[in-house]
């Protein structure tokens, strides 16, 4: 059994840069879009749930292995994928090389990446997680200090943080918010 | 609507909640019941905290404050590949290309390695107390930095370079001698190289060799030991023996600046558990930290400098609210 730690630093080292590819694949082979993030989050999962016996040694084949694996289950499921679509899923593996290979980007790059992420972001908001993570003030001190309320803070820095990531992992940065209240009150499921 | 929004939002909360400094062990544990809940909230967190921890790079970049950042020279990148690490862990460790001037390395026979110096140069022997550290310089142009609480023995000349750490851990800046390999003796391992810049630390038999620039070669000093089987380590391995096993891992040039940080008179953590770094603490003063309980676990980051400990505890006391009980032989630490 691999621990939690190792597995978060392999999901930082060796999965999650791969998600602008895999956000493609599941978009290139899946009709609806609103479902993308969905399986990809279901495909992270199931990930995490096999590699926790072993950490394959191809992280790349693995991924798209299993993502492959999910979107025939998920078609098969029914109500949204073509079957022919699953034949043309299922007919080989997957070749990890046709999907387009992103460029490892260096440090610097990844810094512009970040910096060019927050950039996009509202200014409002921007500010707010500014303060918030690179000033490293509490929420209440950032609501004290711009004269709104502390929830108001936290969902602002909610909201950019899911933007910030999004772009950072090769997504637009336009994330819709959920429309369940429950989330908004911080309460967990 | 989706899913994946919802969970993302709650993980996204849960983080946040985290770095409150009203954080207690109950929410702790209830974050603990909800990443358990389901393998998607556990990921899901994880690729948010990434993104966290990946923004929280930039404070350390930004900050003009104190010498958090450990220059190290001879990094061909700039200064950002010296900011701390997550930029490189994202992706696939960017270990940067050989500096042009790269060593030979020649493999040694074992008859060459005398267990201790017999003939030859004379034997001159440094040490440093706890919360030391030294430059020595050798008479082939070699330069010799010695850290806290570290004994070495060196017999160097023009025709013959042998060292031996016999405790304690040292960096080392050889000069370039192809024709006199720089050997040096660390328990039951054997180093050898050309010229190149790399650090050994030996607590017993426990080595560990990190190459800062150049290549080295590692032998064991046992019968099985044989130079072709020998790992070579190049630019940012770290090689780490106990006993029999060896483990040779590639770092990411930041973690060698985290590695190299007791150069400057600092230490550097990244995501370490607390118990660990109070051991590194431990090596250079004399007032030890004792961590007892879940405390001992909890992971920290961050650059302190390694004679203030009593400025650290106090930090663990502000920041994470542990209980610090300042004696004046030890600090104890609890939560």
């Amino acid at each position: 059994m691999i621990d939690d730690g190792t597995l978060k630093h392999w999901f930082f080292r060796e999965i999650f840069p791969l998600e602008p590819m895999l956000t493609r694949y599941i978009r290139r082979n899946w009709r609806d879009e609103d479902e993308v993030s969905d399986l990809r989050q279901e495909i992270y999962a199931k990930v995490y749930s096999s590699a926790r016996g072993a950490l394959p040694l191809n992280p790349k084949a693995f991924l798209f292995t299993v993502a492959r694996n999910h979107l025939i289950n998920q078609s098969r499921k029914g109500h949204v994928v073509s079957l022919d679509l699953v034949a043309d899923l299922g007919a080989s593996p997957v070749m990890v090389e046709d999907v387009t290979p992103e460029r490892v980007a260096t440090g610097r790059e990844e810094l512009r990446r970040v910096q060019a992420g927050l950039e996009q972001l509202p200014p409002r908001c921007r500010e707010i997680v500014v303060l918030r993570r690179i000033e490293g003030l509490s929420a209440a001190e950032v609501a004290d200090r711009m004269g709104i309320a502390r929830n108001t803070v936290d969902q602002q820095v909610v909201h950019g943080m899911r933007a910030l990531v999004d772009f950072m992992l090769g997504g637009t940065g336009k994330v819709r918010r959920p429309a369940s209240r429950r989330a908004a009150s911080g309460e967990s499921e | 609507m989706s899913k994946a929004a919802l969970r993302e939002e709650i993980a996204t909360r849960w983080l946040l909640r985290q770095s409150e400094p009203d954080w207690t062990d109950a929410d702790a544990s209830e974050l603990e019941a909800w990443l358990e809940a389901e393998p998607e909230n556990k990921v899901t967190f994880w690729r948010m905290e990434m993104g966290w921890q990946e923004l929280g790079r930039m404070a350390a970049l930004r900050a003009p404050t104190p010498p958090s950042r450990v220059p190290v020279e001879n990094f061909s990148e700039g200064e950002f590949e010296g900011g701390r690490g997550l930029l490189r862990r994202w992706w696939p460790a960017g270990i940067t290309a050989l500096a042009a001037s790269i060593a030979l390395v020649l493999a040694v026979p074992q008859f060459m390695q005398p267990k201790a110096p017999t003939a030859g140069p004379a034997i001159a022997s440094y040490a440093t107390e706890v919360g030391g550290r030294e430059t020595i310089p050798l008479a082939d142009g070699t330069k010799v930095e010695l850290n806290t609480a570290s004994k070495l023995r060196a017999a160097v000349a023009a025709n013959s370079r042998e060292v031996w750490l016999d405790d304690g851990e040292a960096y080392f800046e050889v000069a370039h001698d192809p024709n006199h390999p720089f050997i040096v003796h660390a328990g039951p391992k054997t180093v050898t190289v050309l010229g190149t810049k790399f650090t050994v630390r030996r607590n017993g038999d426990n080595i560990e060799v990190t190459v800062v620039e150049g290549r080295v070669r590692v032998t064991g000093s046992g019968p099985a030991a044989t130079a072709t089987s020998a790992p070579v380590l190049t630019r940012g391995a770290v090689l780490t023996a106990q006993g029999d096993s060896t483990l040779v891992a590639a770092k990411a040039v930041t973690d060698l600046a985290d590695r190299l940080a007791w150069r400057q008179g600092m230490l550097s953590f990244d995501q370490i558990p607390l118990g660990q770094a109070a051991g590194e603490f431990n090596r250079y003063n004399r007032r030890k930290l004792v961590v007892t309980g879940n405390a001992a676990g909890m992971r920290i980051e961050g650059s302190f400098r390694a004679e203030n400990v009593e400025a650290f505890a106090k930090l663990l006391e502000r920041a994470c609210g542990l209980r610090v009980e300042m004696g004046t032989d030890e600090i104890r630490i609890s939560d």
